[in-house]
């Protein structure tokens, strides 16, 4: 590994084996997922992408551990998400970037190293922030910053810990545009080797990003497609190969339920 | 380029005496100070109001003395507001972590702040004996409220995701606590000391009230008793321009703490929607049962003399058992009688009139520049402070205990409906707006519904207020009521009857508290469900 390459070059493989979800709070069920079956290769980033309420964060979060399945199993390795996050060797990123307002960019990314029960390592949290290209906005706080500089935060706090798991829930979906494509172009080589599973409705960004793109099917979610994006990186989103494979996860897309194509662009 | 600023530009070839805005209020002090200055004159001889020429030399004359008496009031209340809301932190703390216990804490909490100060001061006092711990103890219980219903509105106030967060890396309860919440909370706590502060003031004042050695409530009694005008003013209005200050000290560190400070409703609906109407009842019973538990576990553990800590069991043979109940009951439901149709007039006029102007206010904005400062200002008055004086312009009967109760509902109300009011969401408004709807319309449609919720919460916090500002006038000035009979027994120790007048006004401002709850859930289930949904 260079000595200016990504933090982490672990991964572990992860599995799901007939996974339920089922939401009861207001006595009239409501099954989210499943039953669903799907692995995500070490080392990979893959893409869930599906229509608006179809279940894909429900998915993200049981395997983050946030929420528990209503049946079947997920192994990260030979583990469970409890026994993965008891380890502190998972990271999540979020669609509001999450950032404690009170604490400034550096004191954001520490946060990540003392929640995971990590020493304090200064350097190692000034490399992150260069890498995410934060360099000069150490002492700023979230506030001070735009959209995509929170996300660039955000991707640096998950990044120091050096998790065996990404998961990363739509964390592009709150900036505009043209932010969204330099993100999507800078970012991944940060975590390159790292699983990392990426939940989004941008049949673009999953593109981008992702090494294999699942198509979920409306609630409750199941798996309708996958499509490989064998493509090397750094991407462009013009490029003829790309746009191929992203009017191939369209309409696998379209496939999936006519009427929710509208929603899920 | 807009108008106002060309002008401004375009201007200054004309002299003109520009009046800035410092001026204006310098002069705005100096027309009321003349008018105020004016009107004790004409009233000269009617023993009502003293002017600020005389409450000067009252207060240069008596510098010594009232320095001596304001120290004393603020160390104790400095003590009281230090327990109180120490206390408050412990129980938003235990409640944090052991979610299950939120009713029954929360309930006992509200119980315990309904207790009328007038009587449990003298109990104190005769616990005590002549030192500041009833002045401390009766700040404390004044602070903790208020400052409990803050925090646990601000340690719940956070995003979902940071909470994920801590979670995600497998930290429980409390690193969130730590690490998210406790900050998150910071500006919430913020405002809860700033409405505690004055609240402290006035808890010190009630404590010192019952026979302490000096403090500015000795000095208020003294001075009523001697029907000394000049004396009464003066001490009024040193003490509530302390609450102010401490009001507006607070609210100083509350705007370091939080570039936007919220909007602090109080007293959160509470969870619970969904229980039937049995489990709602069984959980009231458990309440009391615990309430009882404690009361007479408390007294037993602390060793307290039985003469004066009554037991539950001795209000029981009091009132209900023991040969002469009946007699007792007849006499403490007369006195019960006569403060409630004091209470409930001056409680439904000040939130009445409260919500009223506050509505006025929002048809005619030229009247909220003028009508707001003065409005917060008056709030953070306790309004014990200004009781002597509304009794002398007033007199000692109906009126001015009514008067009393409704100004102490009337200033929360109005600040309350303000913010309320302001909370309509902008869209709404400006489609109004495109469909030149009228603003009485707006208001009707739109804005109220939007103010409901804080309504009722000035509504709820006005029960425990509206039975402090009854009592204390019953007892300070008109000798009618319970708490005029509170006062009575608690000097011949009658405990047995105080005991009782302590029970029937604590239990009946509990059940005015969820009668005010229940039509307030029935309200925002159609109006405001989103307030519910917590």
């Amino acid at each position: 590994m260079a000595p200016d390459g990504p933090p982490s070059a672990t991964g572990r493989a992860v599995s799901c084996t007939d996974l339920v979800k089922v939401f009861d709070a207001s006595g009239d069920p409501v099954q989210a997922v499943g039953p669903l079956d799907a692995t995500f290769a070490a080392g990979h980033t893959t893409a869930l992408v599906g229509p608006s309420g179809c279940g894909k964060s429900s998915l993200l979060r049981m395997i983050a551990g946030l929420e528990r399945p209503s049946a079947g199993t997920i192994r990260i390795g030979a583990e469970t998400p409890r026994d993965l996050t008891r380890r502190a060797a998972l990271a999540m990123a979020f669609q509001d970037a999450a950032l404690l307002p009170w604490r400034s960019v550096r004191s954001n990314v520490a946060l990540g190293l003392s929640l995971a029960r990590q020493p304090p390592d200064a350097a190692r949290i000034e490399r992150l922030i260069g890498l995410v290209g934060l360099a000069g906005f150490n002492d700023r706080r979230p506030a001070e910053l735009s959209g995509g500089m929170r996300q660039r935060a955000a991707i640096a706090r998950c990044l120091v810990s050096a998790p065996e798991l990404l998961l990363l829930d739509e964390p592009f979906g709150a900036v505009d545009e043209l932010t969204r494509r330099r993100l999507n172009r800078d970012l991944p080589a940060l975590w390159q080797g790292t699983t990392a599973i990426l939940v989004t409705h941008s049949v673009v960004e999953a593109a981008m990003l992702a090494d294999r793109v699942l198509v979920l099917s409306p609630r409750p979610a199941t798996i309708m497609a996958e499509i490989d994006i064998p493509l090397p990186r750094p991407r462009d989103e013009d490029d003829a190969a790309l746009r191929d494979r992203i009017a191939a996860i369209a309409a696998a897309l379209r496939d999936s339920g006519p009427d929710r194509v509208l929603a899920a662009q | 380029m807009t108008a106002p600023a060309t002008r401004r530009v375009a201007r200054p070839a004309v002299p003109v005496v520009r009046v800035g805005p410092l001026a204006w209020r310098v002069l705005g002090v100096v027309g009321l100070l003349l008018a105020w200055e004016a009107l004790a004159r004409l009233n000269a001889g009617s023993y009502v109001l003293a002017g600020p020429v005389a409450v000067a030399i009252h207060g240069v004359e008596h510098a010594g003395l009232l320095g001596r008496a304001l120290r004393a009031t603020l160390v104790n209340a400095a003590w009281g507001f230090l327990w109180g809301n120490l206390a408050a932190i412990g129980l938003a703390a235990v409640i944090l972590l052991v979610p299950r216990l939120e009713r029954l804490l929360v309930a006992l909490a509200l119980l315990v702040f309904c207790l009328p100060l007038v009587a449990t001061g003298p109990i104190l006092r005769v616990a005590y004996g002549p030192g500041d711990g009833p002045q401390i103890v009766l700040a404390a219980l004044a602070v903790y409220y208020t400052t409990l219903l803050a925090l646990l509105v601000g340690l719940r106030a956070v995003p979902r995701s940071w909470l994920d967060l801590v979670e995600s890396y497998g930290r429980g309860a409390g690193a969130q606590l730590l690490h998210v919440r406790a900050m998150a909370a910071l500006p919430y706590l913020a405002a809860g000391l700033q409405i505690a502060a004055p609240a402290a003031i006035l808890g010190a004042m009630v404590g010192e009230f019952t026979g302490a050695e000096r403090g500015l409530g000795v000095l208020t009694i003294r001075a009523t008793r001697a029907l000394d005008v000049d004396a009464t003013w003066t001490i009024a209005l040193l003490a509530a321009g302390m609450a102010m200050a401490a009001y507006w000290a607070f609210g100083a560190l509350l705007r370091r703490v939080a570039s936007d400070p919220p909007a602090l409703l109080l007293a959160p609906p509470g969870p619970a929607l969904r229980r039937g109407r049995r489990r709602g009842a069984a959980g009231a019973a458990v309440m009391i049962l615990v309430a009882l538990a404690l009361w007479q576990g408390g007294m037993d553990a602390l060793g307290l003399n039985s003469y004066f800590a009554k037991r539950p069991g001795d209000v029981l043979t009091f009132l209900v058992t023991g040969p002469e109940a009946a007699s007792h009951r007849a006499t403490l439901l007369a006195a019960y009688a006569e403060t409630l149709a004091y209470t409930l007039p001056g409680y439904l006029a000040g939130l009445a009139l409260g919500a009223g102007l506050a509505c006025a206010i929002t048809l005619a904005p030229g009247l909220a520049a003028v009508a707001m400062p003065v409005a917060v200002a008056l709030r953070s008055v306790p309004i014990v402070t200004t009781a002597p004086l509304l009794v002398l312009a007033l007199g000692r009967g109906s009126v001015g205990t009514i008067t009393i109760v409704a100004v102490m509902i009337f200033f929360p109300t109005l600040v309350a409906c303000l913010q309320g009011l302001r909370q309509a969401p902008g869209d709404v408004i400006d489609i109004f707006a495109s469909y030149a709807t009228g603003r009485w319309r707006t208001l009707v449609l739109a804005r109220v519904p939007a103010m409901l919720p804080a309504f009722f919460a000035a509504a709820r916090m006005g029960v425990p207020a509206a039975i402090l500002a009854v009592t204390t006038a019953e007892w300070l000035a008109t000798g009618r009521g319970i708490g005029s009979l509170m006062a009575l027994t608690a000097s011949t120790s009658d405990y047995n009857m105080l005991w009782s007048a302590i029970t029937l006004v604590a239990l009946t401002a509990a059940l005015a508290h969820t009668l005010v709850a229940r039509i307030e859930r029935a309200v925002l289930r159609v109006y405001g469900p989103e307030q519910l949904a917590r």
